[in-house]
């Protein structure tokens, strides 16, 4: 039979779905609870497609296509319905994608993978993975006034976590830089020029340096450091400790110009002629210098675009304290960073790339007994002070069990979930349709490879399908009706027995966070699929 | 441990009988378990572990399926289940407010539904269908109907005394009959049986066998005048019958003594019928004395059923239910005979698609193409299914028709069949029918003994096996799809059509699923020809349509109209008017995937297309009456409230949506709605309507859509702070005015203790004490509470 699918005539058998229909033509429609090989209801209602003919919107994963259909698969009515089906979904899941600390750094650090490290005793890993997005984890072990801390959801009912001096002992090591090699890739050929040695520009040269660009670093006083040498405190921030950190970027190769002051001509005449590349990072400077430099500027300092710290120059960035005065330093280090990235994606592309934000499903405070819930297999001890002091920090046997701490908050799937991804694709807002009083969290942890969390499922029951096609004797099995539908055992059976055969095929077929492997990225990967 | 073990194989021994009778087959589990609850009154996990070791049911199924329908339960229960009635008639009524007072009076706390001893537990029920009585609550199978908040202690109390006096023996019928001096009819439908009537019925053949009357006492089905039930007709050759409404046992020697005596003391209370006839009808309100009506021509009874047609309840108030006789001697089985000797198949299907029949279930789908499609099936087996799973809340159509006429529809059953080729027909009832349930087992035991039913019928080559099917408790199960998946022994979710039943359906066999109204009319068509029936009607609508009337109208009941019949006729002819000297504000029409249309539409005409396009639905046929105290908002809330209950919670839309539609209904109707909240309701519902995968999400939104089309401005009353009818509790505050006489009633009955006691002198509610229970307003003698 034929029928158009966008306008596209294909011809199928009977008893094709239009999802597969659409297919055939190249295209590919979002379904959160469709499996392929499992014959079950329709129901997440993301995969809806416009029968035009009838106007009528129809569940495409399983919907037979017909003789002379014409159907629509992308329009701004079915973005809109899936962004509502999406919101009405995201509504009633009640979960963070990232954890809070995580959502509160404005690097955006993996804590709990640092954190999950760190508890088995890996303190090189946990530092590689620090450095994925802080490029000065021990300066900023010293200075940050930790935002993560504050949004520790063990905060909200004991005490946070002590994420900040966890981020000194994976740089330090008694007191001594941990020898850590960091992974460079070869040489691109392509040289930047980076101007300002302090929080932002550091930053930028130690992400430019490792992805093989050659850095040239300017700045117009005898030593590198920026506000981290001259507005600092010493007794804060040792100067030791300053000189090791700028040490590792000059052992990546770093080419230092200190003493030099880039003016207009030199601007303009070496850095824009002789470099591939510009980053800004030289602090809060006078107006007119910025307008002899032919940017633009407003009431903050240069100005960039959020998205990518692209100035209105092609090929010149600005970050820290040049676009907004008197940041947190680790805010610097993430826009330096971040303009490095995109100084990179400009040099490669010749276009100024645009920004992707992850979609982050939240919940708000944890309450007490959804606390006893999260802490599952985390440590119940009290937050622990360094036995040696705080400028000391932590001896790695105190890092250890305050790491252990660490409730892992955030979801076990932050990339393969489904739910977040098509949220972050059509734009969904979770607090659209809120809930007068959300549900309270549940996470069952009873399974030896299996974490459970009830509230995170959409109840498109491909786990319940997948469990009874496995044979396993009980199995998962829908518990209740409409809106207070649950996934559950039968029979109150613990989890381990209800999952005997199933477990992997089901985590893997879960389409959000709900069924997760409890290996998480950073433990040993070996049940992993 | 020794106990435990005893207790198991008790378990295991009584589950074994049951597997035994009800088979082994995964389909088998809802009757199964519903013979678990009936032993255990809950379902015990042992026994549900029992269940799947012996027989084909998997854990994760049953606990599925157990879990799903809303008549299973999971916890012991107390000894006597109260079940209050939550349908629209009683909702109106004040519902809520008595299922509030029986909590208060049980002493329940939390979710607690269980009194502290054991006696009692109280559960909500969806509807009962005895919507004339509302409100309405039934305890194990006593129905107490009118129940008032204040009376609730009283109906505990007589309800324990009943249990105490149920050894008794009723007196049994005796004696010669000798020469029938008459005939006196009694109805025994569910709304007659709860008010009473089979307590009239023993009165009368106790009455008759002391005093050797030889007068034929003949049950009858659903008299339809539900309000005045129940009902004595007193039928005399030469005389007009005598009507007796209201009638209470101890009356009953009285009446009988004087129809069959010396004719005196008849014209004497002839006399006095005449005299209070009208006083009687006039007034809706339930009697406080005794009330008595004849058959006169332009009364109230007259008006009552002049506008109506009886078809689909032809010979109502004359047919004892399973009488076979009667029946057969009121042109019964004559289609069936008609069909089988002297029409084939196609003639029958071409006289019911010639009839313009539609489904009465709803959608208004053609019957006779529908009937076609199954026909040109290949397949050797075939079922037809009854669709008696009536779930509107303010509908019992189904119910009376199924209690009152169970051969006619049996008869309509076998036609179906014949016409379809197909061999299997299943009955399928509510569970809260228990009485329709019975009367169809009893007339299908009647008619395989006749040989209407089984092999060869009426010597025919045709053969056709019935059986029943009770539900469990899933509004949803009235979908097609989700009504074979229930019978099949699975959760009733709605399936994907294509492939429709009538292609696909029970155990993958063609199937052709009827409503019961549809299936009642089948007789009288084949029986006097299509044309009978589409010369009543519209264009588009023909035939008849059997409404449930309830609400503020004074004359509620069952009522059977020619389509084209216009809403005011019903409401004002039929249902006499609004009761109580309150205006006409709206109606109801097609229950919770209805609308609500305003009093200014009442010249619309019943007609499919005519209640669509104005936004309602023909529905099933629940049609309440609304006066100017019913609050809009609150009726779309009570609605979507039912709907959001009974999704059945696989799509997205219908589960979250409806829920997330209600969120915003409740905060609007606590007085804390935004317009930013109306703007999303409206959308919401719009989105709710398209992007749900069956009939039920669909609708659900109606109550809500027709409401802020007719009466947005109740709901922007509410934005700002006021509920105009007074109905929306969190909004109104309760006050005494000066007219207090200081009788200190209400400080008496006050539960929350929000009346201080001060005889003489006027009374005063505090507000924050206050649970709006509605009491001191009901007990005031000088109607000096008022409402603000």
């Amino acid at each position: 039979m034929k029928l158009t699918i966008d306008h596209i005539t294909v011809t199928v058998s009977e008893g094709t779905t239009l999802m597969e229909a659409a297919s055939l033509a190249g295209i590919a429609i979002p379904a959160l609870c469709h499996l392929e090989g499992l014959k079950h209801h329709p129901s997440c209602m993301v995969c809806a497609v416009k029968d035009t003919g009838r106007d009528r919107i129809l569940p495409s994963c399983s919907y037979p296509a017909e003789e002379g259909m014409q159907i629509l698969t992308h329009s701004p009515e079915l973005r809109e319905f899936r962004r509502e089906a999406l919101e009405l979904l995201l509504s009633d899941h009640v979960g963070d994608c990232d954890a809070p600390c995580q959502r509160a750094c404005p690097a955006h650090m993996d804590i709990p993978a640092m954190n999950r490290f760190i508890a088995e005793g890996r303190f090189d890993e946990a530092l590689q993975k620090v450095r994925e997005t802080i490029a000065l984890p021990l300066i900023l072990s010293y200075i940050c006034p930790a935002p993560c801390e504050k949004a520790c959801h063990r905060g909200t009912i004991d005490q946070a976590v002590s994420i900040c001096l966890l981020k000194r002992s994976t740089a330090h090591k008694e007191g001594q830089l941990r020898p850590v090699a960091i992974p460079v890739d070869p040489p691109s050929g392509k040289k930047v020029a980076v101007v300002g040695s302090g929080p932002a520009g550091l930053s930028a040269a130690f992400y430019l340096l490792k992805a093989g660009y050659q850095c040239h670093l300017f700045d117009q006083h005898s030593l590198a450091g920026g506000m981290l040498r001259h507005h600092v405190l010493r007794e804060k921030l040792p100067v030791k400790v300053l000189d090791e950190e700028i040490g590792v970027i000059r052992e990546m190769g770093a080419v230092f110009h200190l003493g030099e002051m880039v003016d207009k001509t030199a601007f303009h005449e070496r850095l824009c002629r002789d470099f591939d590349a510009v980053i800004l990072a030289t602090g809060a400077v006078e107006e007119q210098i910025l307008r002899d430099f032919g940017l633009e500027t407003d009431e903050h300092g240069i100005k960039v675009s959020l998205a990518n710290f692209g100035t209105k120059t092609p090929g010149v960035f600005a970050c820290g304290n040049m676009i907004r005065k008197r940041q947190m330093a680790v805010r610097s280090v993430a826009q330096g960073k971040a303009a490095a990235i995109s100084a990179i994606h400009f040099m490669r592309t010749g276009k100024t790339a645009g920004s992707h934000h992850p979609f982050n499903s939240t919940f708000g405070r944890l309450t007490k007994e959804e606390f006893y819930e999260y802490l599952g297999e985390s440590s119940e001890i009290l937050r622990i002070e360094p036995s040696r002091g705080v400028l000391t920090g932590f001896s790695e046997a105190e890092a250890i069990r305050e790491a252990a701490r660490c409730m892992d908050c955030n979801c076990r799937k932050p990339l393969s979930c489904k739910l977040r991804r098509y949220a972050g694709e059509y734009g969904a807002h979770q607090k659209h349709y809120s809930a007068p009083v959300r549900n309270q969290i549940k996470r069952i942890v009873q399974h030896e490879l299996v974490v459970y969390e009830p509230e995170k499922c959409i109840r498109c029951g491909i786990c319940v399908e997948i469990s009874a096609r496995e044979g396993e004797p009980f199995g998962l099995a829908y518990s209740g009706r409409g809106f207070s539908v649950r996934i559950t055992t039968p029979f109150h059976q613990p989890l381990s027995q209800s999952l005997q055969k199933a477990a992997l095929a089901c985590v893997d077929a879960c389409p959000t966070g709900a069924l997760a492997l409890k290996t998480l990225p950073g433990k040993n990967d070996k049940n992993a699929l | 441990m020794k106990q435990d073990s005893a207790n198991r194989s008790a378990i295991a021994h009584k589950v074994g009988a049951i597997v035994a009778s009800r088979g082994t087959g995964r389909d088998a589990v809802i009757p199964i378990l519903q013979d678990i609850q009936q032993h255990y009154h809950y379902l015990p996990e042992e026994a549900l572990e029992e269940v799947c070791r012996i027989t084909a049911i998997t854990p994760a199924q049953i606990t599925g399926v157990a879990t799903y329908y809303s008549s299973f339960r999971h916890e012991p229960a107390g000894k006597h289940t109260i079940r209050v009635c939550t349908g629209t008639a009683c909702h109106v009524k004040g519902s809520g407010q008595v299922y509030e007072a029986f909590r208060r009076e049980m002493k329940l706390e939390g979710t607690d539904n269980t009194d502290a001893v054991g006696i009692f537990t109280l559960e909500e029920v969806a509807c009962l269908g005895c919507c004339t009585l509302a409100p309405v609550v039934k305890i194990d199978e006593v129905t107490y109907g009118h129940v008032k908040p204040e009376n609730v202690g009283d109906i505990l109390r007589d309800f324990l005394s009943r249990v105490k006096r149920s050894s008794d023996q009723p007196a049994k019928t005796g004696g010669n009959r000798g020469i029938i001096q008459g005939e006196i009819r009694i109805g025994l439908g569910s709304c007659c049986m709860a008010s009473g009537s089979s307590e009239v019925k023993e009165e009368l053949e106790r009455t008759l066998a002391e005093t050797s009357i030889h007068a034929e006492v003949r049950q009858v089905g659903c008299v339809g005048i539900c309000n005045q039930v129940p009902i004595l007709e007193i039928v005399k050759p030469g005389e007009p019958s005598a009507f007796y409404a209201h009638i209470r046992p101890e009356e009953v020697r009285q009446v009988v003594l004087n129809h069959f005596r010396p004719t005196t003391f008849h014209h004497r209370l002839k006399n006095r019928i005449d005299g209070i006839l009208d006083e009687m009808l006039g007034n809706g309100a339930p009697p406080s004395f005794r009330r008595y009506l004849t058959e006169q021509r332009d009364t109230p009874l007259t008006r009552f059923l002049g506008p109506q047609l009886s078809i689909a309840t032809e010979c109502r108030g004359e047919l004892k239910p399973c009488d076979i006789e009667a029946y057969r001697q009121s042109g019964g089985f004559e289609a069936l005979e008609k069909a089988l000797f002297h029409m084939t198949s196609y003639e029958v299907i071409n006289e019911i698609r010639n009839s313009g029949l539609r489904g009465r279930g709803g959608a208004g789908f053609p019957t006779g193409i529908k009937w076609q499609l199954v026909k040109e099936q290949p397949s050797p087996l075939k079922y037809v299914i009854c669709n008696g799973d009536e779930g509107d809340p303010g509908a019992f159509m189904d119910r009376m028709l199924l209690e009152s006429y169970p051969f006619r529809i049996i008869e309509g059953m076998l036609i179906a069949g014949y016409a379809t080729g197909a061999s299997q027909g299943i009955f399928y009832i509510r569970a809260e029918y228990p009485l329709a349930v019975t009367r169809i087992r009893e007339a299908l035991q009647i008619c395989e003994r006749e040989g209407i039913t089984g092999h060869n019928i009426l010597s025919s080559s045709f053969s056709f096996n019935i059986r029943i099917f009770e539900g469990a408790g899933a509004f949803v199960c009235g979908e097609e799809t989700a009504l074979i998946s229930s019978i099949e022994g699975r959760r009733g979710i709605p399936a994907l059509r294509p492939p429709y039943p009538a292609v696909e359906g029970l155990y993958h066999k063609p199937t052709l699923i009827n409503n019961t109204e549809t299936l009642a009319v089948i007789s009288r068509i084949i029986r006097y020809g299509a044309d009978s029936f589409s010369s009543i009607g519209t264009t588009g609508s023909k035939g008849t349509k059997v409404f449930a009337l309830a609400g503020k109208v004074k004359h509620g009941g069952l009522i059977e109209v020619p389509m084209g019949t216009t809403i005011h006729q019903i409401v004002m002819e039929i249902g006499g008017g609004i009761a109580g000297n309150r205006s006409f504000k709206a109606v109801q029409i097609g229950g919770p995937s209805g609308g609500c249309l305003p009093a200014v539409l009442s010249h619309l005409p019943i007609d499919y297309e005519a209640l669509s396009e104005a936004g309602a639905m023909m529905g099933s046929g629940g049609m309440v009456v609304l006066d100017d105290t019913d609050c809009m908002v609150d009726l779309a809330w009570y609605f979507l409230s039912f709907t959001q209950d009974q999704s059945c919670g696989q799509c997205t839309f219908c589960r979250v949506g409806t829920r997330r539609m209600l969120d915003l209904l409740e905060k609007i109707r606590g007085g804390q709605g935004t317009n930013d909240d109306l703007v999303n309701l409206e959308n919401l519902a719009l989105a709710v309507r398209k992007g749900s995968f069956c009939g039920l999400g669909k609708t659900a939104p109606n109550p809500v859509l027709t409401t802020l089309r007719y009466f947005r401005h109740e709901y922007e009353a509410h934005l700002r702070g006021e509920c105009p009818a007074g109905k929306c509790s969190l909004m109104i505050t309760y006050a005494v005015t000066e007219n207090c006489i200081g009788c200190t009633k209400c400080a008496q009955r006050c539960p929350s203790g929000a009346i201080a006691f001060k005889p003489y002198e006027i009374h005063h509610i505090d507000t924050e004490k206050c649970t709006r229970c509605d009491i001191c307003r009901q007990v005031c003698p000088v109607q000096a509470v008022i409402l603000k």
